[in-house]
């Protein structure tokens, strides 16, 4: 790892503006805004994996695709290997996107049906003219399919062909084809079953090891994250509210959200030493986020100042940070401290 | 010991006739579930789990059908029943809620309605007198609603099933399902769709009723941590088959079968980091036209040719069995999970 980040992001911001009804408009109703990431920064190292963990809706899907501009950020920067990638040209984008890749969540619907897999793999080798000829395109492409752990063989097949985990196979050999340097994962195992989960789990480290990749690894599944993640990365209403090394936060989580979220998972062999906390409620709507500190309502120690203020991030541990007002207090809702 | 057993499944085997020819998607399942437990069915997609209590709850329908097998619940055979009185026992004495709350709910009605059907069609406790009924079903309503943890109940009884979020209908399914205190509540997959903060409020609500109403609970999931957190046994499925049973901790702790220590084996855990993850090789197998041997046969580090036979359930230790002619091999007793 070199002391450059491979990837900075700064104050990153995404908001989606959507336009009222026709009744809505005729009403003199306004649009409403939904900041689905609210300044985020974040930084990825080349050679790390960084983990995003986060509920459906707190903007973690978002963020990995504002980061690619698939979804043009509204505000904040993404560098990229010392380029600012939010100032690139379209060509010059496209051009970068060889470096930057993407596996998507739902095999199902990430592959045109249309195309046979070696239109689908082969595509990006024709989009940045990486293949001079028809044939050579089909011998990149076979060669990736056996690295994923396909047939070459299959090359003819449609994606209907193959089975849940074979597709994301599929999916995996289309994002490392251009030879990327930094792949975000968008939750690439979470549609599938446990012992195809790791089966593709094994393929993200060995790829990784093989070309030197740079993961950001978005999922909902604390063990996954645990398991791949050097640090982690964990958002809450389009807020990064805790970050650092994963040893750190899982052992030493600051957050009272990432402790509930902790003890909310279901543990195979039950230690019996953690205390169960259990949030109320449900997430609240981002159209109206709450004021001060976006997780008061469901947090089991907010004060009156959560209520008014949005806390600061500080760092808690070497390369750890929070944002909660009452860190200084160290309390813990996992050890005693009842909810 | 037989006056404790409210469901008795034995032999039960339910076909689905297809083009590719007939898939035998539960193939001699015997469950059996105690009064007031929590049994635990764990299994991958197509192992089979859904369909054999699709098949117990008389919810199977062409192309499929039950070939044979019975099913006993509290003395009563319900394959002998007729339509009508299987009817009539679904949802006031087994109740079981789907796993996508969205769909299984009607978009068309309000939640408010859905209750009162329910209510109307099972509760007898309830007053003569038609606006004394109305009164008794609505207060019944707003009860359930309240006891399931949704605020206002009162007021969200005229909403509609889209008006809530996620973890809220898949509450309204839990009184649905409760709605007529049955002995016995299926839940298919009750959390899969939901996220984990969720997911731990609604399994903590099916516990703390089951408590209450001193029903049977049957957890149908692919999470082996939420079987370990909530049910006392547990039953592993595989294409098709029970390959194990046993306490919920003991199989954990010491699975007999390849395949449940595989699935263990799977799991990303956090304290294995930096150690390689050993996921069972290869796919589950189709269920059409299916040798007569080991379903697992393909994916076994263990199998030879003394495999290739049916295997049936065999005794693996005080309460457990597994279907394994190799329970008793040094290799699966030190857990295949530690040395492949």
């Amino acid at each position: 790892m070199t002391s450059d980040p491979l990837l900075k992001v700064s104050n990153l911001t995404k908001t989606y503006t959507g336009s009222p009804s026709v009744i809505g408009r005729l009403l003199g109703r306004k649009p409403v805004n939904v900041r689905a990431v609210s300044d985020v920064s974040l930084t990825v190292a080349r050679g790390e994996i960084l983990g995003l963990i986060g509920e459906s809706g707190c903007g973690k899907s978002t963020l990995g695709r504002a980061i690619l501009r698939l979804h043009e950020p509204s505000s904040g920067r993404v560098e990229f290997a010392g380029t600012d990638v939010t100032a690139l040209s379209a060509p010059d984008m496209k051009a970068m996107r060889r470096r930057m890749q993407i596996i998507f969540q739902d095999p199902y619907a990430s592959l045109n049906p249309r195309r046979t897999v070696s239109d689908i793999v082969g595509l990006p080798l024709q989009l940045h003219g990486l293949a001079q000829s028809r044939s050579e395109l089909r011998d990149k492409v076979a060669m990736m399919l056996e690295k994923v752990g396909l047939k070459a063989g299959q090359l003819d097949r449609y994606p209907h062909q193959f089975s849940g985990g074979q597709r994301q196979r599929i999916g995996i050999a289309r994002a490392l084809i251009s030879n990327p340097e930094f792949v975000v994962c968008d939750e690439p195992v979470s549609a599938l079953d446990v012992s195809i989960q790791a089966q593709i789990i094994q393929l993200l480290q060995d790829l990784k090891r093989e070309f030197q990749l740079t993961y950001l690894f978005i999922s909902h599944d604390i063990s996954v994250i645990g398991y791949l993640s050097d640090r982690v990365a964990v958002m809450y209403l389009g807020e990064i509210v805790e970050m650092g090394p994963v040893d750190s936060v899982l052992s030493r989580p600051r957050h009272p959200y990432t402790q509930s979220l902790m003890s909310a998972v279901p543990e195979i062999e039950p230690s019996g030493k953690a205390q169960r906390v259990r949030l109320t409620g449900d997430l609240p709507s981002p159209l109206n986020p709450p004021a001060g500190c976006k997780f008061h309502t469901r947090c089991p120690l907010a004060t009156d100042i959560c209520r008014v203020r949005k806390p600061v991030t500080e760092t808690v541990a070497q390369g750890h940070t929070a944002a909660c007002h009452r860190l200084d207090e160290n309390l813990s809702l996992l050890e005693g401290a009842s909810a | 010991m037989s006056a404790d057993i409210l469901l008795e499944v034995r032999g039960l085997r339910t076909v689905f006739d297809t083009r590719a020819g007939q898939v035998c998607a539960v193939d001699g399942v015997d469950v059996t579930v105690n009064r007031g437990e929590c049994l635990g069915i764990v299994g991958e997609s197509g192992s089979g789990k859904s369909v054999t209590f699709a098949s117990v709850m008389g919810l199977v329908r062409v192309p499929g059908r039950i070939e044979a097998g019975e099913i006993v619940f509290d003395g009563i055979d319900l394959r002998k029943l007729s339509a009508k009185k299987m009817q009539a026992m679904r949802g006031r004495d087994i109740a079981m809620t789907m796993q996508d709350a969205l769909t299984a709910l009607n978009p068309a009605l309000t939640v408010g309605e859905q209750l009162a059907e329910m209510l109307a069609a099972h509760a007898d406790d309830l007053p003569p007198g038609r606006m004394a009924r109305r009164a008794a079903i609505r207060a019944r309503a707003i009860e359930m609603l309240t006891r399931v943890g949704i605020p206002s109940a009162g007021e969200r009884l005229g909403q509609y099933p889209h008006e809530f979020s996620g973890g809220m209908r898949q509450r309204i399914m839990i009184a649905l399902a409760l709605a007529a205190k049955p002995r016995l509540l299926i839940a298919d997959e009750p959390t899969t769709a939901l996220d984990v903060t969720i997911q731990a409020q609604v399994l903590e609500l099916i516990s703390a009723l089951r408590a209450e109403f001193g029903m049977s609970v049957v957890l149908i999931t692919h999470d082996l941590g939420v079987v370990a957190q909530h049910c006392d046994r547990v039953m592993v499925m595989y294409a098709g088959q029970v390959v194990e049973e046993g306490p919920t901790a003991q199989v954990i702790r010491q699975p007999r079968h390849p395949y449940t220590q595989g699935l263990l084996a799977s799991i990303p855990r956090p304290a294995r980091r930096g150690q390689p993850i050993r996921p069972i090789q290869g796919q589950v197998p189709e269920l059409v036209n299916l040798p007569p041997q080991c379903r697992f046969l393909e994916r076994c580090p263990l199998a030879d040719d003394a495999c290739r036979h049916p295997i049936d359930m065999r005794p693996a230790g005080p309460e457990r069995r597994a279907r394994c002619i190799r329970i008793t091999t040094p290799d699966i007793e030190k857990g295949l999970s530690h040395d492949i």
